[in-house]
């Protein structure tokens, strides 16, 4: 399957066969997401999803557990449930000889073969030793914390398969639970059209009040990011490592404009984590777990955006596909997506189309002859160049040779439309854009109240 | 035999400024010697051998006497070979060889030890200073002798041999006069030779063609740009993929350019005149085309060296330094670029010399957009890992993109455009455009072209009416731009009216500017916000 490995994408940092999306689809159907969340609580009391008398000596065990280097949320699960309760995992972890006891609890209960490596059980018996190790730098770096078993907890988080037993933030934590959420996903490697179509649909969800959650990479994340910061949206980035160690660094002052902007800055990994190849693929499923919908705008061959795109799918949330030209590299993962996922994928056809699929907008017919098009009070030579831009023809070049009219002419022209929000530049082409951007004379769309404040998985 | 002392003017070249030094020679008795001081370098040191030789086998006597040189102003550097010829006449005339005639002459020429005199770099400036001295006759190389013509008011007499150059002492016959002012440039213009289309220099190599506007279709954007840039002596940045045209409109760039003006012509005759090997034969009357490679070295760019020679942009004085992927010289050779593009001259110092070198270049710059070249094309993909086409952007620093003009991003050329139906225009159409541009910038700022004009006289040649004000106030506000954005967009304004002869900035000469900005978009690359 598409950039996920037969173990899926926690095989590389847990040695458990957890099974993901790829190992999944062909077995376990659909509804099993909501056994395995309770499965991964196994909480004795899981009808509330909270626990009683979770005191703050147990969210540091929590903390602890969770952050010890080979337990993964299968292990912490199967711990929890064999001990009650993580202190008890840890006060058990202590005792002398106690590793062989900690691989055991971590066998399935159909007996499946134990996901706790004995290495890791050492690991956990330091962690049980010395827990301020692990505390000492999540109480420094000034982190969020909210567990699983916590009310903060996001709801549509809980709802995945293997959920992180806790999450670490910087920012605003209801900006996770936010009634509308989509996760925007792609290269890191964009072409100017890419990136500029991520910006457009971060805007156009962004408008419509949903939380545009992503990866915070450089490319399409940073600017499906950052076209929500322009908005003064909520916006969540999932890192791949810890809040410390921020990847890539260069987007250190996109982070803290997402912080400032009432957003969040989220990991499973505590601060000091440093990011590798195999953390990535592994938060993933969080950006998709955390999103309503996912939309992947340019993603190549073996793109992680895909690993995210199957999750989606996976998770049983809505996922959406920007399309492009068969012989264009940078969508060739996206178009061999969308052949192999079937109906499920969605194609964005456009951003009022794709706002309709998400259920945004619904659309009404309206009469073509009231649009108007193109609007507004142009000049005749703005007017020209204006409907051969919609046309297609891109460059000055072009635009001169349609238009005949001389290239200063239409370099100012161009400079009108700009103003006026209907030509886009980059690298000295044009494309149309605002009004003259919906060329097919679209019904108009009007935007779907939500009602209530909810997200739709809180239960 | 009586002691005598004598005197004889010459000059010596520092970069491309003539030194008007006074050699005097003593012939006094006592232990055989010969004795140079004043500072002199090596090749000057060696001047005794030459001058020696060149004596003796041209039939005259080296005195075996206690023979001291003194070159004034005793404290100035002095290099070179062009001291040769005065010191051997100020030895003639010291031994009583040799009597002057009446009135002075200035001296110029390196000797040979079979006593022929050979021309040095640089004899315009040199005669250009001894005619600011006063001086009114000059004994040069033959071979330079049009060269030193082109130095208005003097009179020149050219010399093969040093017997030759005897000669021309004993007859000599002008009276020192009182100072000419430096040369009023409209009188060179009858004295010098006529006007000659020969190119400066080598600055084309002669495999280059000139190319005509006509044969390069599309790149409308980059044409006009390139029109606006030499029209304004604008700096401009081309961006684009290898492919898209950049080079081939560079060569278009010797066709679109007006020839120099007197005074002009004159500046860059110096500057060639120095730098060349080979004699200068008439007044520099098209203007350099410069193209270093990007290996070139910094002393190589700005000037420098054992002889303080100008370098690429001062070669290109007058005329235009085109630097092809500009990223990929030298960090120091780009940061050296910003003094001549913000001043129009460089200073080059080393220990005891200092020299400024005019470089008022037209600079027009291309670059690929990432090290691979597809970034931002239309029809292929990047290769670089990401944030690799900003840091390549990058290598050319913040003040040296600041002081870029215009900015034009180039693809390749589609084939629709190729075989399109608007025919182009030919460089001859383009360079009369050029040329009233230029014709109303001097009318109206003298030597000042609108590129670099800044502060309050920008704001005085810009003047708007109200409308296309708050015109220019939207766009620099919607641009996001800084001050010296903001200056920038005005000064190609300028330049764009010019072109159209209009006397005042309009609307669309704003609106066609603001195509031109620099790429925030692209340095903003990693969603600053």
């Amino acid at each position: 399957m598409l950039g996920v490995g037969p173990r899926g994408p926690l095989g590389r940092s847990d040695p458990e066969p957890v099974g993901g999306p790829a190992a999944r689809r062909a077995g376990s159907p659909r509804d099993a997401t909501q056994d395995v969340a309770t499965r991964a609580l196994a909480i004795p009391d899981a009808g509330t999803r909270t626990l009683r008398g979770f005191a703050a000596a147990e969210r540091e065990a929590w903390v602890v557990l969770a952050g010890t280097e080979g337990v993964g949320p299968v292990t912490f699960s199967r711990l929890l449930a064999a001990y009650g309760s993580a202190q008890a995992v840890l006060a058990a972890a202590s005792s002398r000889g106690a590793t062989a006891d900690l691989v055991a609890a971590s066998r399935g209960q159909d007996g499946s073969s134990p996901t706790l490596a004995p290495a890791a059980a050492r690991a956990l018996a330091v962690s049980a030793a010395a827990p301020e190790l692990l505390l000492e730098p999540v109480r420094r770096s000034g982190v969020l914390v909210i567990a699983l078993a916590e009310e903060g907890y996001p709801a549509r988080l809980r709802a995945i398969e293997l959920p992180p037993p806790v999450i670490f933030l910087h920012g605003a934590p209801d900006s996770l639970g936010r009634a509308r959420s989509v996760a925007i996903v792609g290269t890191r490697r964009p072409t100017a059209q890419g990136r500029a179509m991520a910006g457009r649909i971060g805007e156009a969800v962004a408008g419509l009040g949903a939380t545009v959650v992503s990866g915070l990479a450089l490319g399409i994340d940073g600017s499906a990011h950052a076209a929500a910061v322009r908005l003064g949206t909520p916006t969540v980035a999932v890192i791949g490592g810890g809040h410390d160690r921020l990847y890539p660094a260069g987007h250190r002052s996109l982070a803290r404009a997402i912080v400032d902007g009432g957003g969040a800055v989220l990991s499973e990994f505590p601060p000091d984590t440093q990011p590798t190849r195999g953390t990535f693929p592994r938060r993933n499923r969080i950006i998709s777990g955390l999103a309503d919908a996912t939309v992947v705008v340019e993603a190549g061959a073996r793109s992680g955006a895909l690993t995210t795109a199957a999750w989606a799918l996976e998770q049983g949330r809505s996922l959406h596909l920007v399309p492009g030209r068969p012989d264009d590299p940078t969508v060739a993962g996206c178009l061999a997506f969308l052949r192999e996922a079937g109906p499920d994928a969605r194609i964005v056809a456009g951003i009022p189309e794709l706002l309709e699929d998400l259920g945004y907008l619904r659309s009404v017919a309206l009469d073509p002859r009231q649009a108007g098009w193109p609007s507004g009070d142009l000049a005749p030579v703005e007017r020209e160049v204006a409907i051969h831009l919609a046309a297609g023809r891109g460059s000055v070049d072009e635009l001169v040779d349609a238009t005949g009219a001389a290239p200063a002419t239409v370099l100012g022209a161009l400079t009108s439309l700009e103003i006026r929000g209907l030509a886009l530049e980059t690298f000295g082409r044009y494309r149309p854009a605002g009004s003259l951007a919906a060329s097919g004379r679209p019904p108009v769309r009007i935007p779907v109240v939500h009602r209530g404040s909810r997200a739709p998985h809180a239960a | 035999m009586l002691p005598v002392l004598a005197s004889v003017l010459s000059a010596t070249l520092l970069g491309i400024t003539g030194r008007v030094v006074r050699v005097e020679v003593d012939v006094a008795p006592g232990l055989p010697g010969f004795t140079i001081v004043g500072l002199p370098d090596a090749a000057l040191s060696e001047a005794r051998e030459r001058v020696r030789g060149a004596l003796r086998n041209a039939g005259f006597h080296h005195p075996p006497r206690r023979i001291t040189v003194n070159l004034a102003p005793a404290e100035v550097r002095k290099a070179g070979a062009s001291l040769d010829l005065a010191i051997a006449l100020g030895i003639l005339l010291g031994s009583e060889q040799l009597r002057a005639g009446p009135g002075r002459a200035g001296v110029i020429g390196e000797l040979g030890l079979g006593g022929e005199v050979r021309r040095v770099p640089g004899v315009l400036p040199m005669c250009l200073a001894l005619a600011a001295c006063g001086v009114r006759r000059v004994i040069v190389p033959a071979d330079a002798a049009r060269e030193a013509d082109l130095a208005p008011g003097l009179e020149v007499v050219g010399v093969g041999t040093v017997a030759e150059a005897a000669e021309a002492v004993r007859a000599a016959r002008s009276r020192r006069t009182r100072p000419v002012p430096l040369p009023r440039m409209d009188a060179l213009a009858d004295t010098g030779p006529s006007v000659t289309t020969t190119i400066a220099g080598q600055p084309l190599s002669p495999d280059v063609r000139v190319v005509d506007l006509a044969d390069v279709r599309g790149q409308a954007v980059a044409r006009r740009a390139l029109e606006i840039a030499l029209a304004g002596s604008h700096a401009m940045l081309l961006v684009g993929p290898p492919g898209a045209g950049k080079t081939l409109l560079a060569r278009a760039i010797p066709g679109l350019l007006p020839d120099l003006d007197d005074r002009a012509a004159l500046a860059a005759t110096v500057v060639a005149s120095a730098a060349s090997e080979e004699p200068v034969e008439a007044l520099v009357r098209r203007p350099p085309v410069r193209t270093p490679h990007h290996t070139t070295s910094y002393a190589g760019m700005v000037g420098g060296g054992p002889r303080l020679s100008p370098g690429e942009v001062s070669l290109a004085d007058q005329g235009v330094l085109v630097c092809d992927e500009l990223p990929e010289f030298d960090r120091d050779v780009l940061e050296a670029l910003r003094q001549p593009l913000e001043d129009g001259s460089v200073s080059v110092v080393r220990v005891g010399r200092a020299a400024t070198f005019p470089a008022r270049f037209t600079f027009i710059a291309a670059m690929n957009p990432c090290p691979c070249g597809q970034f931002g094309s239309a029809d292929r993909a990047c290769s670089c890992p990401p944030g690799v086409p900003d840091r390549y952007l990058r290598r050319i620093s913040g003040p040296l993109r600041d002081r870029i003009d215009l900015w034009v991003s180039v693809d390749r050329v589609p084939p629709a455009v190729l075989l399109g139906r608007t025919p182009p225009e030919a460089s001859s159409v383009v360079a009369a455009r050029i040329a009233l541009a230029r014709r109303l910038q001097r009318q109206r700022t003298g030597e000042t072209p609108n590129g670099r004009i800044a502060g309050r006289q920008l704001r005085r040649v810009c003047r708007m009416e109200p409308a296309t004000l708050a015109r220019a106030v939207l766009l620099a506000e919607r641009e996001g731009l800084s001050g010296r954005g903001t200056d920038r967009l005005l000064r190609v304004a300028r330049t764009i009216a010019d072109l159209q002869g209009c006397a005042q900035v309009e609307r669309a000469h704003l609106d066609e500017a603001a195509r031109f900005r620099a790429p925030v978009d692209r340095s903003a690359r990693r969603e600053a916000v």
